[in-house]
């Protein structure tokens, strides 16, 4: 069994970093802001200040406080979409790369029938036909973005399954005559690992965008704090025309961040997946340290004949 | 260079590559030497790991990164317009290297699938390779040649027409046999061209370029880890462990007898292509890891003839007085404790199998 | 060939299920949200209107299931969308005359990203390793950046501030839409900012696609195989290039959708008319009958495009034309 081991690079490790800090604020987030996020008790329209970290709003309101409160439900909606459209698309790719025939047949039309489909207009018609108690339950959004959301992690659970259903090792199980799911479970599970998380960064990115798009859209309960909500209290009070700043930026930025995040620790997943993406990996400095005059380019194989090898051999 | 190296194609002398820079450097390719003469067929083996390809794609400067030449000289001699001069590899620009790349060196992979351009046909491959070295051919003309190249190889006119993948592993790599010889190159380096291939189309394409050299008179250097396909080709073989030549003599006399305990080993890990199979005994374990080498002779874990000399001192690569061969083993040392062993002793007579 | 006509089953099969939930949601959501719809529509529209709607969704008709879906289908055949409550006339009429200002910002949005992100990313496959790989965090924040975020951010500093641009709209305000030089410009005047921020968030998602796929592409034997012949290192670049640009086209396919998607609130940004526009009208208002003519009209575009991706791949990788011969 081979353990997933993500290649340290920098840019894993600043984006474990910036995930780290927003899953903190996830937990913590309402504890520690500063006022309350419905209070429009202050002067509007400030800019930063000691008082106001972020400023106010048009209507009184703190934008860190708002900022700390929807980062739990912008953050909870986005894990458990993302959970539960990547369990969705585990189960359907490795049933339809592992059994085949008919099975494969089936799913993978449904797969591609779900791909094809764009997936926010369809969530904003199922979302404007549920009813009003459930637009304002975060979960119900979740899940429903779920259902939009699996279907690209299956298609390529599927290809990979396909590919490890032939290797020697599971042919070996299935000569002795282990059982199909716990060959699926111990033999090809393993292996799909990286491709698994893969697919789970991608929902959690897709699932946060689709929710804070909806919010913004004003389709969720306005009133729920997230960082959509925000963002559609600023446009909706013209903060673009006003030059409020303060107001537009922090909740954009965030789930921005959010999205980089996940992206730079998608990028060492990848050159796991892919160990010709790993960087020929010198930086200009190396280079210099090393003695090479500039970047090694392809089919120019670089001469360095004062090696530090044979310097080391004499010492 | 004096007189007589005239009728050289290609002197390398000293010559190491290194994987990685600074301290994280491995060394894959360890001062290694040798001269090909014009028409001549240079057999390179060994398993894979001995730095063999690394050697070659050093050698043309096509290595990948974190390739790197630590040491050496490579100096070709050109031909046709340029006749008379030579060219350091390891000194010339990018520039130089495109101008002589494939009009005096060219190269066959192992591999044609992967070394075709998937998304052109067969025909483009040549008109690319005419056009860019020639600017003086018309489209017709280009076309002509790449039909005559095909026919040399035994391939039809109308392959042209096909896609890389519309063809069979025998064909593919005939292509790319055809393609090397399209500028009518002084040294062609084939890596292991055959290995993917079955074992009646490997016979049938080594005994084409036989015929191909003499008739083009093209130097070659084969590389591959079956000693007996070489020695249908080669007029002389080179046996590479660790990064390292080890033994090299003329082909045939390495092939009745080998005198490195590896080189006896590599033999008899392949059955001769004719004559009586013999049991395949093959080499004990594996090749060192070029990371943490061994002390002393890299062969030495698994060599069953090592003794004390051997684990701690580099034997070095030394004309043992047998017609032209070198060796780097202790054994033939003339200082050495032991008996050289009867298999690596015999007289070059006793053929083993049918070689002809 | 084969693969073609499977690819065109596929999405006529979509195109069947987005029909089919279209016609189930309003029926079987809890809640019974049409008629709740019509309770509060009651006095502010004619009952013709009441009566349309109620018959659109099957309400008071009497009518098995099968029948409703039949005559639903047999509508949308004949380009009957219903009509829409807010504007009072046929969703078809609505969608005609809007869905070309979608059409013209979207799509030249996206061919324009395509290509420019496609040329960025083989640029920065080929010189990775450089300092140009510098520019792989900013893209990558880019591309995490909300489309609608984007716009805003853009019409705070670049028309609200600076005055560089107009602030919405797709025309000046005292025009009239005619076939002038003057009304012309204005529309394209008009179109920079909406456009300039459709493509620079959808750029650094092909940038970066494209670049790891260079990466990928250039190690193959035969980019080094171009070295070794001689080629120029354009040529070279040519040869990796052609062949890494084969995955981004097999994906336009699947990224068609999730473009259109995020391009969509950009005009609801610079309150520029179109699809987009519309959907969050109908949405905001419970327009039900535009609401769903508007979504079939997306996904139907959607499985076009996909379909026009699918047929360019099969034009440029021969390998989907020929079986191996052997």
């Amino acid at each position: 069994m081979k353990a997933l081991r993500i290649p340290r690079s920098p840019k894993v490790i600043v984006g474990l970093v910036i995930l780290s800090v927003f899953i903190v604020l996830t937990v913590i987030g309402p504890w520690i802001a500063p006022y309350d996020p419905n209070a429009n008790t202050f002067i509007p329209n400030l800019t930063p200040s000691w008082e106001h970290w972020f400023g106010t709003t048009t209507l009184g309101q703190d934008v860190l406080s708002q900022l700390l409160v929807g980062c739990r439900v912008t953050m909870v909606v986005g894990f458990i979409a993302g959970l539960v459209a990547t369990l969705i698309s585990i189960a359907v790719g490795l049933a339809a790369g592992y059994i085949g025939g008919r099975t494969d047949e089936g799913l993978s039309l449904l797969a591609n029938v779900f791909l094809a489909i764009p997936g926010l207009p369809l969530l904003i018609v199922i979302n404007s036909y549920l009813p009003a108690g459930s637009q304002a339950n975060p979960l119900v959004v979740g899940l429903v973005i779920a259902l939009t959301g699996w279907a690209w992690g299956a298609r390529v659970l599927r290809a990979q399954t396909m590919s490890l259903r032939d290797r020697d090792f599971v042919e070996a199980s299935r000569i002795i005559g282990e059982k199909r799911w716990r060959i699926m479970w111990s033999e090809i599970g393993p292996n799909l690992l990286p491709i698994i998380a893969a697919s789970l960064l991608f929902t959690i990115l897709y699932a946060v965008g689709v929710y804070s798009t909806l919010a913004f859209l004003g389709l969720t309960n306005v009133s729920t704090w997230n960082w959509g909500t925000m963002m559609y209290w600023a446009q909706s009070n013209n903060a673009a025309l006003a030059n409020e700043w303060w107001w537009l930026a922090p909740p954009g930025v965030a789930i921005a961040l959010v999205g980089t995040s996940l992206a730079l620790i998608n990028f060492g997943i990848d050159e796991f997946i892919n160990p010709r993406l790993r960087a020929a990996g010198l930086t200009a400095r190396q280079r210099r340290r090393v003695g090479l005059t500039r970047r090694p380019r392809l089919g120019f194989t670089p001469v360095l004949r004062q090696s530090p090898t044979d310097a080391k051999k004499v010492s | 260079m004096s007189s007589s190296d005239t009728h050289l194609v290609l002197q390398v002398s000293n010559f190491s590559v290194d994987y990685g820079y600074a301290d994280e450097a491995v060394r894959a390719v360890t001062d290694v030497s040798f001269s090909l003469g014009r028409s001549r067929v240079l057999g390179v083996a060994g398993e894979s790991g001995s730095g063999k390809s690394t050697l070659v794609y050093g050698l043309t400067r096509l290595l990948r990164a974190p390739g790197v030449i630590s040491a050496g000289d490579v100096t070709l001699r050109l031909s046709g317009a340029r006749e008379g001069e030579t060219i350091d590899l390891l000194a010339a620009s990018e520039d130089e290297l495109r101008a002589i790349r494939w009009s005096e060196i060219s190269i066959v992979m192992q591999s044609a699938l992967n070394a075709l351009n998937p998304l052109h046909k067969i025909g483009k491959e040549f008109d690319e390779v005419l056009r860019v070295h020639d600017a003086s051919l018309s489209k017709p003309q280009r076309r002509e040649r790449a039909e005559e190249l095909l026919a040399l190889v035994g391939l039809q006119p109308d392959r042209l027409q096909r896609y890389p993948h519309e063809l069979s592993g025998g064909q593919r790599q005939r292509v790319m046999i055809a393609l090397a010889l399209a500028l009518r190159p002084q040294l062609v380096i084939m890596d292991e061209p055959t290995t993917a291939l079955d074992v009646v189309t490997q016979r049938e394409i080594v005994s084409e370029l036989h015929d191909l050299r003499e008739r083009l008179g093209f130097a070659l250097i084969f590389i591959t880890h079956d000693l007996s396909l070489l020695v249908e080709l080669a007029d002389e073989i080179m046996v590479m462990y660790a990064g390292r030549i080890v033994e090299r003599a003329p082909a045939l006399d390495l092939y009745r007898a080998p005198r490195h305990p590896y080189t006896l080993g590599l033999m008899e890990s392949f059955p001769p292509l004719t004559g009586e199979r013999v049991a395949m005994t093959g080499i004990p374990g594996s090749p060192p890891n070029l990371k943490t080498p061994p002390a002393g002779c890299p062969f030495n874990p698994r060599c069953a003839h090592a003794h004390d000399r051997c684990l701690s001192e580099m034997p070095p690569l030394s004309d043992i007085g047998d017609g032209g061969r070198s060796v780097a083993c202790w054994l033939h040392d003339p200082a050495s404790p032991l008996e050289v062993p009867v298999s690596l002793s015999r007289p070059g007579e006793s053929t083993p199998g049918g070689v002809k | 060939m084969r693969t073609l006509l499977r690819r065109f089953a596929i999405y006529l099969f979509t195109a069947w299920t987005t029909i089919t939930v279209n016609f189930i949601l309003p029926r079987l959501m809890p809640g019974d949200p049409i008629q709740q719809l019509i309770g509060k529509l009651q006095g502010r529209v004619t009952p013709e209107m009441i009566k349309a709607i109620k018959a659109q969704f099957g309400q008071g008709l009497n009518q098995s299931m099968w029948t409703q879906y039949v005559h639903y289908i047999n509508q949308l055949l004949h380009g009957d969308l219903g009509i829409s409550i807010t504007l009072s006339s046929p969703v078809s009429d609505v969608l005609s005359s809007q869905i070309w200002w979608t059409v013209g910002l979207i799509g030249v949005g996206a061919v324009v990203s395509f290509f420019i992100g496609t040329a960025l990313g083989v640029l920065f496959g080929w010189t990775r390793g450089s300092r140009a790989d510098a520019v792989i965090p900013a893209a990558t924040f880019l591309q995490s950046v909300p489309y609608y975020f984007l716009g805003t951010i853009l019409i705070m500093i670049f028309a609200a501030t600076l005055h560089w641009f107009p602030l919405m709209g797709a025309y000046d305000p005292s025009l009239s839409p005619e076939w002038s030089w003057t009304y012309i410009a204005s529309v394209l005047r008009y179109g920079e900012l909406p456009l300039t921020s459709i493509v620079l968030s959808s750029l650094a998602g092909w940038m970066l696609g494209m670049r790891n796929m260079m990466v990928t592409t250039m190690s193959e034997d035969f980019v080094l195989m171009a070295v070794a012949k001689g080629l120029s290192r354009r040529r070279v670049m040519w040869h990796a290039a052609r062949n890494a640009v084969l995955p981004s086209v097999a994906n336009l396919a699947l990224t068609i959708g999730l473009l259109v998607s995020g391009s969509l609130l950009v005009e609801q940004i610079f309150n520029y008319p179109g699809v987009g526009n519309l959907l969050v009208n109908a949405v905001g208002n419970e327009d039900y009958p535009l609401l769903q003519g508007i979504f079939l009209l997306i996904t139907f575009t959607v499985l076009g495009a996909n379909f026009l991706a699918d047929a360019l791949y099969y034009v440029l990788d021969p390998r989907t034309r020929t079986a191996a011969v052997h």
